[in-house]
């Protein structure tokens, strides 16, 4: 589907594919820990989270001769995550609403990482940019997430999300409209920057 | 490279290279943007914003402990296993209904066969050796470190105790799951373990050996990267198994060295005592396993890339003697030897010129001397002088 992936990552999923079990050990460990923090943002339940990425793999042994060699590995086994997690969370109850495929919560934390990236001083830069990030949906922080801390291509983005490419540009067009409404300094680089990055365009906004 | 040199910060964190630089990057990405950054250097600006942006969206990550990581991994094994079984149960249910009762009965055990064989993976995946300090790391991800040149660990037949260099821990009883322990030699260092059931084990520098505490399954597994030696207590109930990522053993009770370096080319299975199953899968169409039975004093090298497998007779004690700190070698290429003896002392050895690497060394080598005393014992066999490097490094030259 997609080619991000290098060469040995894809010699080690075509040998897992024929049946080389061997090498499920460093599929497992190449990706359990983006697994389990992309999970721990659905929930804070980290039991759950393992429970999910243990069940992610043991499909992946079932539904072995379904996959082919295009396959992403990576998107394959994000993707199987969140399916379960948002099961898990409708079937248990632990959510006092039911949740649909578009909205279950999603934790960017950024309010921590934003402390260590700006001055003290910096206090209006940051106000105005925690106001934008609290103004995003879920889906848009997912998306925000997906790109900047797992490093997806947009392409990939949208697969994930379960859109097309022009929705899934459609839904980071709209939250940079919102951004708009509330930080509106033309001036600041920063915020710029923000937007043109949301909407994934190539063309300079200086 | 072109391509960037009008970029802003905006079209860098657009691109997909930029991106993977930051991150995962590989070799290629690192080696290149470390070039256009020296190529073109008023980019840095807008790199730097860039990368600024960038940190404000790239959130703390939250990680998993090593014996979470292993913890989950144990259940996929196991979840695999029973799965698979009860599968198996179906199969045989509707087999029997159409064929005959005993013939069904022996697919039953080739299909039984297949599954134990095939879920018995390995996690001995990406050794993390770190380069000084020497450690044992015990299944609720504490860590022990192990001051000593030549450590001893040993058990107790619970695994609940175990005593490092005369000190004693004791481990909180997981009663259900195994508990993992995992060794970690870095170079420059040696260990002995004693396991729960009486196998010794002398783990050579640079190596890593992960096992349960004690022994509950059917079979004894412990996972090697690296070197070791193993003197493993006959229990023919029970069979030992070394795995590594290229090859397994398969014991009774003997005596016999693995030497499975992640870097070398080549993983060499050297049988003093008693009698070994190596088993390593092949490269070729079929795809199938192999299986050595070996001998005393037989020497299996399989070379990694090829998947081929060279069996020679050998005088064992030369392949075995670093655990009492001597190496000796007969007509042995130089660069191999030069390899041990690097990860003997923790330095680094260059050759001026590559052909060196291919001398054959035979002869002795006391390792208890410092390494300028043992490359000045190697030039009196073959035709070098060394040079010792401000950093420490060695570097060899053809005389």
């Amino acid at each position: 589907m997609y080619s991000v992936e290098n060469k040995d990552e894809r010699l080690i999923w075509i040998r897992f594919l024929k049946g080389d079990n061997e090498v499920l050990s460093l599929i497992y460990l190449q990706h359990s820990n983006s697994l389990f923090d992309y999970g721990c943002r659905f929930t804070s339940d980290r039991d759950l989270v393992k429970d999910c990425i243990q069940e992610v793999f043991c499909t992946l042994i079932r539904t072995r001769d379904h996959l082919t060699e295009t396959d992403n590995i990576r998107l394959y086994l994000l993707k199987s995550l969140k399916r379960k997690i948002v099961r898990e969370l409708n079937n248990a109850g632990r959510q006092p609403k039911l949740i649909s495929d578009e909205e279950y919560p999603f934790d960017l934390r950024w309010a921590e990482n934003l402390d260590a990236q700006l001055d003290e001083h910096d206090e209006e830069k940051r106000l105005q940019v925690a106001k934008a990030m609290q103004s995003l949906t879920d889906r848009q922080k997912e998306a925000i997430y997906l790109r900047f801390n797992r490093g997806l291509e947009y392409e990939e983005i949208s697969f994930i999300l379960n859109l097309n490419y022009q929705s899934s540009r459609a839904l980071i067009h709209r939250a940079i409209e919102k951004l708009r409404e509330i930080i509106h300094v033309p001036e600041k680089k920063i915020n710029q920057i923000l937007f043109s990055i949301l909407c994934g365009e190539r063309e300079s906004v200086f | 490279m072109e391509k960037y040199r009008d970029y802003t910060a905006v079209d860098f964190l657009n691109d997909e290279s930029f991106l993977r630089w930051l991150t995962n990057p590989t070799q290629t990405e690192d080696d290149f943007w470390n070039e256009f950054l020296k190529s073109y250097p008023y980019k840095k600006a807008e790199i730097r914003e860039a990368t600024h942006v960038f940190n404000i969206f790239h959130s703390h990550e939250e990680k998993m402990g090593m014996n979470e990581t292993y913890e989950i991994w144990s259940r996929i094994q196991k979840e695999a296993k029973t799965s698979k079984r009860w599968k198996l149960l179906k199969f045989v249910k509707y087999a029997a209904i159409l064929v005959l009762v005993f013939f069904s009965g022996s697919v039953t055990y080739y299909m039984y066969q297949r599954t134990e064989k095939q879920y018995q993976f390995q996690l001995a995946g990406t050794p993390q050796i770190s380069k000084d300090e020497a450690m044992i790391v015990l299944s609720d991800g504490s860590q022990v470190s192990l001051e000593k040149q030549m450590s001893q660990i040993s058990y107790s037949k619970n695994g609940r105790q175990l005593i490092v260099n005369n000190d004693t821990i004791n481990q909180k009883s997981g009663t259900e799951k195994e508990m993992i322990n995992k060794v970690i030699i870095p170079y420059g260092k040696k260990s002995m373990i004693v396991l729960s059931d009486g196998t010794r084990v002398w783990l050579n520098a640079g190596s890593q050996l992960i096992y349960p505490s004690v022994f509950t399954n059917k079979t004894r597994q412990v996972m090697l990267v690296g070197e070791a030696f193993f003197d493993v207590t006959k229990n023919p109930g029970r069979p030992f198994i070394v795995r590594t990522t290229d090859v397994s053993v398969h014991v009774l009770g003997t005596r016999f060295d693995i030497s499975a370096y992640p870097e070398d080319k080549l993983v060499q299975t050297v049988l003093e005592k008693g009698k070994v199953n190596l088993n390593y899968a092949g490269n070729g169409i079929l795809n199938r396993d192999y299986v050595v039975e070996m001998v005393p004093n037989q020497m299996v090298i399989l070379n990694k890339s090829t998947g081929e497998a060279k069996s020679q007779m050998v005088d064992v004690s030369k392949y075995v003697s670093w655990k009492e700190g001597m190496l000796e070698f007969e007509k042995v290429d130089l660069i191999r030897a030069l390899k041990q003896v690097e990860r003997f002392y923790n330095v680094k050895i260059y050759l001026a010129d590559p052909l060196i690497g291919s001398y054959k060394l035979s002869g002795k080598l006391d390792l208890k001397d410092e390494p300028e005393k043992v490359l000045n014992v190697i030039k009196l066999t073959v035709p070098i002088d060394w040079k010792k490097k401000s950093n420490g490094d060695f570097i060899l030259i053809k005389k």
